[in-house]
């Protein structure tokens, strides 16, 4: 019996009275032990129960007929029966509507809410049971507004308790308050992230990149802090970086914590593979009371995971050191503690349960109430922050939600800047003699700590007159003490606009050394790398209703107010380079990163709000990223694990997406010969690249293509040592930019310089050197065309490229329309009533796996057959012979054993999930799949407000590059095609690498 | 800052070598290379009326927008037109240009100055070198007031 009528027996017999069995019947006779039903019955039933029709044991019934009965024991079953009978007969069932009763043609609209449609004999009980249901639905609505007045919700208590409920799981940023009353909120990395702004504001937060000021919250970064000694930490650190990929932690001028550095971190030892991401790091200047060095590395939360162990290999810290803040705490306050979190200081302006403050009132307050604020996003309360070496000195310890960062992009962030922050204030003469708790007045004691305030401070007044990013060396650093913003809050909000006019003589001589030498290290230094000046400060921020109470007496309102003093905050601003590489728009996207003290996020981002800055989530960072044609952590790293998690994730919400649609408005994406629409295989890619390229060798060295394990190719998964990298040498990088180039171009950027010629022998060294590479791209398009999300790069045939030459206004070639074979397979499955797998039943389709009966074996035999001859058509080496490398695609395409194979493990597993207009999980050959050879994949790709064409970004292959390069006359070098997922146009851009 | 000019003048060379140039003879000689990168020239406040000639955009676009700005319902008596490095050609270009479609309404007065400039350089090995470089260097501007003399 197949399912649906299964269950449909089952809804009809749901309230039927079980069979009736009695055991004593069977023990009691002892004779007919095989049946004992079957005499209880009667002749007439039969043993399992329901069957329709005709019956061929009916005759054998017959005679199994008991020759007498037992009075007593037949009329006791017969009781029972009847007993189950009227037991169901009495219990109503379903809805037990009154009219249910009624015959169907006498039944009456809305009869449930007029009692008068009923016939009289039945209004009664009608009226009856309308009033108890409307009773049912008052009572409910009463008991749930018992629970919650609005005004008990709000109340502060029971409004941090909801919070903190709501941050369980993914934990809130300070200002995130104020980012979920305007922005779209997305749960990221056990975040809650504002993604971007609920206006519209896409192309005016460009122009704040481009011309004004742009903030953004980056507290969900990572701060990691390592302590030790200097040699110590380096040598360490050494193994997880390379300087073929750049400076790394030893470079100079950051190790004197002059400039913030980026690096790319290896897993140890094993540069250039198993990458794990990119981190910035910051070392402390050199102070003279201690010998140890800090450093602290910025990490993205989704590489903490992956980050943190290797670091505690390679410093060889496995001894968690009690976590220092959290600890301390006894068990009890522990959970108050926890449910105060910085978030709510927008809110509150004392985070405390109201019940706790009660409580403590009444213990005569004698300790101080002592606000902790721990929890963050990547940990929970009881896990170690903190880990020391036996061996080493080093200490790892884990900041997390210790440190706000904000970012200011846009060449106004400088006068923002200026604009909020006031250098601290020296403390009153008298208060000096006296101890205080607050950590400003007691720093005012030390000289030198005065005199360095006093040095910060000038430097700082200089960038007042500082106009662009320019003037200043990129990375640089500085540290300041300043009053606490709210002080100075102006009640009136507007735009900042750079104030030139108080650069005198004197200072344009100090400026123009700022601008050369830099930031000294000296002035980089800052209290907020000490843990107790941190506490301090946060514990001791005035909250926002004392600050109100003090506005309040103030005499003038409005004018600024004395200066407590526990409000002196400890920053650090660190300078953002903006775009560095390349010719175009250099120093574009630089800006300013505020580090502040935690439970200190509101106090500045208001401020800074009132300025005039507009505000930026996730989408703009990405896009800041974009124009900047940088790579951004986790979408555009697909070789590191956290990169591939993304795009994991990436694929399951575009199919998600993709399914949502109806079926017949799907795009069909065979049809538009893209294989992958949702991801990006790269591994394979890279495979078919280097495998097309040694069968071309072996032609030409041994004449034989023998390549035995075609089958591996696409079904193995990869190993470390063989999976896919991202190119990142900069020396190879460089070398490939000057190759991209058209040889007009580089005649004239390099005066002729003697650049190595790029000739086959110089090509195979690199390609052996590396191997199973992808590199960063970025594309303009020459003409028309919008680049989206996983557009294919292509390689143009020499007839596209004779054809761009004669008219360079063509738009570019057409790719034949693909013939979608699955489809085929999905309607005859659709036919057989093979149910569920069709289209149609989507959500079933996700998760059921419909073994395969013989039929469909057979079945499926025949679709092998087809499937063989289209995806020979597809590949049809007459197709790619018009190609200008026609022997690595030839070699692949023209072996018939190849595509056999590839068609015969593909229809082999079609039986698992088919979703009309995807290939399946196999995959056809990647590069030689369209009519024109496919590089790479885009990866970003959007139109550019900045050049006002479409612009992308993306990876192709290393080897497929090489090749392209050397088949195409100089003046055309660097064109390729590009083509989206559901176009059938290609057109042409050019191609530069950024080194 | 004669050193780091004399570092420059072999990596520039050097650079461009690239990945291959460890088998070289040349490494020998200097074995720190450089990247040389220019920061931008310094801004300063700019007026409504103050143009800024510059390489890329297209010229005439550049000289349509002086005229807009000379008889549009802007109206500026006079307009500024400032040119730096290459771009002083270009800038004398459209200053003459705007001069002779007026038939001889507008006049002007060219200024000179020098600008000095800032590069950047990073060693390609950053461990090794001591302090990154910078040097400045000057470069020539040109500002051209274009203006209509008072009857």
């Amino acid at each position: 019996m197949s399912g649906a009528k299964d269950r449909m027996r089952h809804k009809k017999m749901r309230n039927q009275p079980s069979n009736v069995t009695y055991s004593q019947w069977r023990d009691s006779t002892g004779r007919s032990s095989d049946s004992p039903q079957q005499h209880m019955r009667g002749p007439l039933q039969h043993p399992s129960g329901w069957k329709r029709g005709h019956q061929d044991g009916g005759v054998r019934h017959e005679q199994a007929l008991p020759k007498y009965i037992t009075a007593s024991l037949f009329a006791r079953a017969r009781a029972a029966e009847v007993n189950a009978m009227l037991r169901a007969v009495s219990k109503t069932t379903g809805s037990s509507h009154v009219f249910g009763a009624l015959p169907k043609h006498m039944r009456r609209r809305a009869m449930s809410h007029n009692t008068k449609r009923l016939p009289c004999r039945l209004r009664e009980m009608a009226q009856r049971m309308l009033e108890k249901s409307q009773q049912a639905g008052k009572k409910e609505k009463k008991e749930q507004s018992k629970t919650k007045s609005r005004r008990a919700r709000r109340r502060h208590g029971s409004l941090l308790l909801e919070f903190n409920r709501r941050q369980r799981k993914n934990k809130w940023l300070e200002t995130h308050i104020w980012h979920a009353k305007r922005f779209h909120m997305l749960k990221k990395w056990g975040y809650c992230l504002g993604e971007r702004p609920t206006y519209k504001c896409y192309r005016a937060s460009y122009r704040a990149m481009n011309s004004g000021c742009l903030l953004q919250d980056l507290s969900y970064y990572c701060c990691m802090e390592l302590h030790g000694p200097e040699e110590q930490l380096l040598n360490a650190l050494s193994r997880l970086t390379n300087k073929d990929a750049g400076p790394t932690f030893a470079a100079a001028s950051c190790v004197s914590g002059q400039k913030e550095g980026r690096v790319m971190l290896y897993k140890a030892d094993q540069y250039p593979h198993q990458p794990l991401g990119p981190v910035r790091f910051l070392w402390r200047p050199c102070s003279t009371t201690s010998p140890h060095r800090q450093l602290w590395i910025w990490v993205h939360p989704s590489l903490k995971q992956d980050l943190l162990p290797e670091l505690q290999a390679v410093c060889q810290c496995f001894e968690a050191v009690g976590p220092a803040g959290v600890e301390v705490v006894p068990s009890e306050n522990l959970v108050e503690a926890s449910l105060i979190s910085p978030v709510l200081s927008e809110f509150s302006p004392e985070p405390q349960c109201t019940r706790r403050k009660r409580k403590l009132e009444a213990d005569n307050e004698n300790d101080c109430p002592v606000r902790k604020i721990v929890g963050n996003g990547t940990r929970s309360l009881t896990t170690p922050v903190s880990w020391s070496s036996c061996n080493t000195e080093i200490v790892i310890s884990d900041l997390t939600m210790e440190i706000v960062r904000y970012r200011l992009i846009g060449p106004l962030s400088h006068s923002v800047l200026t604009e909020i922050l006031v250098p601290a204030t020296d403390c009153e003469s008298n208060t000096k003699m006296t101890s205080s708790p607050f950590w400003w007045p007691e720093e005012c004691k030390k000289e030198e700590s005065m005199s360095l305030h006093r040095q910060q401070t000038d430097v700082f007044q200089l960038l007042r007159g500082v106009y662009s990013m320019a003037e200043l060396p990129p990375g640089c650093v500085l540290g300041l003490t300043v009053d606490d913003p709210r002080l100075s809050l102006s009640a009136k909000r507007g735009k900042v606009t750079p104030d030139l006019h108080r650069t005198q003589g004197g200072v344009e001589e100090q400026r123009r050394n700022l601008a050369l030498r830099g930031v000294s290290s000296v002035c980089a230094q800052s209290a907020l790398w000490e843990k107790s000046v941190r506490e301090n400060v946060t514990n001791n921020k005035i909250s926002e209703q004392d600050l109100n109470r003090m506005k309040r007496e103030l005499l003038v309102p409005g004018s600024r107010l004395l200066t407590p003093a526990q409000s002196r905050v400890p920053i650090l601003l660190v300078n953002q380079a903006g775009k560095q590489l390349g010719e175009e728009r250099l120093g574009w996207g630089s800006g300013w990163d505020l580090l502040l003290p935690k439970g200190w996020g509101m106090a500045f981002w208001v401020p800074l709000v009132y300025c005039g800055v507009r505000v930026g989530g996730l989408q703009m960072s990405l896009k800041h990223s974009q124009y900047k044609r940088m790579p951004h952590f986790p979408h555009d790293y697909p070789d590191c694990p956290a990169g591939v998690r993304f795009q994991e994730q990436q694929e399951i919400e575009l199919l998600e997406k993709f399914k949502r649609r109806p079926p017949s408005k799907r795009t069909n994406y065979i049809k538009y010969g893209c294989a992958t629409p949702f991801r990006c295989p790269w591994q394979q890619l890279v495979e078919e690249w280097e495998k097309g390229v040694k069968q071309h060798e072996d032609n030409q060295d041994t004449k034989t293509i023998k390549i035995k394990d075609m089958t591996s190719l696409s079904g193995a998964g990869p190993n470390p040592a063989s999976a896919f990298i991202v190119l990142r040498s900069r020396k190879v990088l460089r070398q490939l930019s000057v190759w991209c180039r058209p040889s007009s171009y580089t005649r004239k950027a390099l005066g002729g310089s003697c650049a190595l010629p790029l000739c086959p022998d110089v090509i195979i060294s690199l390609q052996a050197e590396w191997k199973r590479c992808v590199l960063w791209v970025r594309l303009s398009a020459l003409g028309k065309g919008q680049p989206a999300l996983h557009a294919m790069l292509c390689v143009p045939t020499t007839e596209d490229l004779l054809r761009l030459r004669e008219d360079p206004q063509w738009c570019g070639p057409n790719e034949p329309q693909h013939t979608d074979h699955l489809k085929h397979q999905l309607k005859r499955r659709g036919k057989r009533g093979e149910a569920a797998l069709c289209c149609s039943a989507l959500k079933e389709e996700e998760d059921c796996n419909i073994p395969e009966t013989d039929d469909a074996s057979s079945a499926s035999k025949m679709e092998k057959k087809r499937v063989l001859f289209h995806i020979n058509q597809h590949s049809d080496p007459s197709v790619v012979l018009r190609d200008p490398l026609p022997k690595p695609s030839a070699s692949v395409t023209a072996d018939p054993s190849h595509s056999c194979v590839e068609s015969l493990s593909f229809t082999g597993c079609s039986n698992s999930t088919l979703v009309q207009g995807l290939w399946t999980k196999l995959l056809p050959n990647m590069s030689s799949h369209c009519s024109r050879m496919t590089l790479g994949w885009v990866v970003q790709g959007d139109f550019s407000l900045a050049t006002g064409t479409g612009e992308a970004l993306g990876f192709v292959s290393l080897v497929g590059l090489l090749q392209t390069l050397l088949g195409q006359s100089p003046d055309q070098r660097g064109i390729v095609l590009l083509r989206n997922p559901t176009s059938l146009q290609y057109r042409f851009a050019r191609l530069h690498i950024e080194a | 800052m004669a050193e780091p000019r004399s570092q420059v003048s072999t990596s520039m060379s050097q650079k461009s070598m690239g990945f291959s140039a460890s088998d070289g003879p040349a490494t020998e000689m200097d074995p720190v290379e450089y990247t040389l990168r220019k920061r931008l020239p310094r801004k300063l406040p700019k007026r409504r009326n103050d143009v800024y000639i510059n390489m890329k955009t297209d010229f005439k676009a550049q000289l349509a927008r002086c005229q807009k700005l000379l008889d549009g319902s802007a109206g500026h008596k006079e307009i500024c037109i400032h040119g730096l490095g290459l771009a002083i050609n270009r800038a004398i270009n459209i200053a003459l240009q705007l001069q002779a479609f007026s038939q001889g309404a507008i006049q002007l007065a060219a200024n000179t100055s020098t600008v000095e400039l800032i590069d950047d350089l990073e060693p390609e090995d950053p461990d090794e070198a001591g302090e990154p470089l910078t040097r400045t260097r000057n470069n020539s501007a040109i500002h051209i007031k274009v203006f209509y003399p008072n009857a």
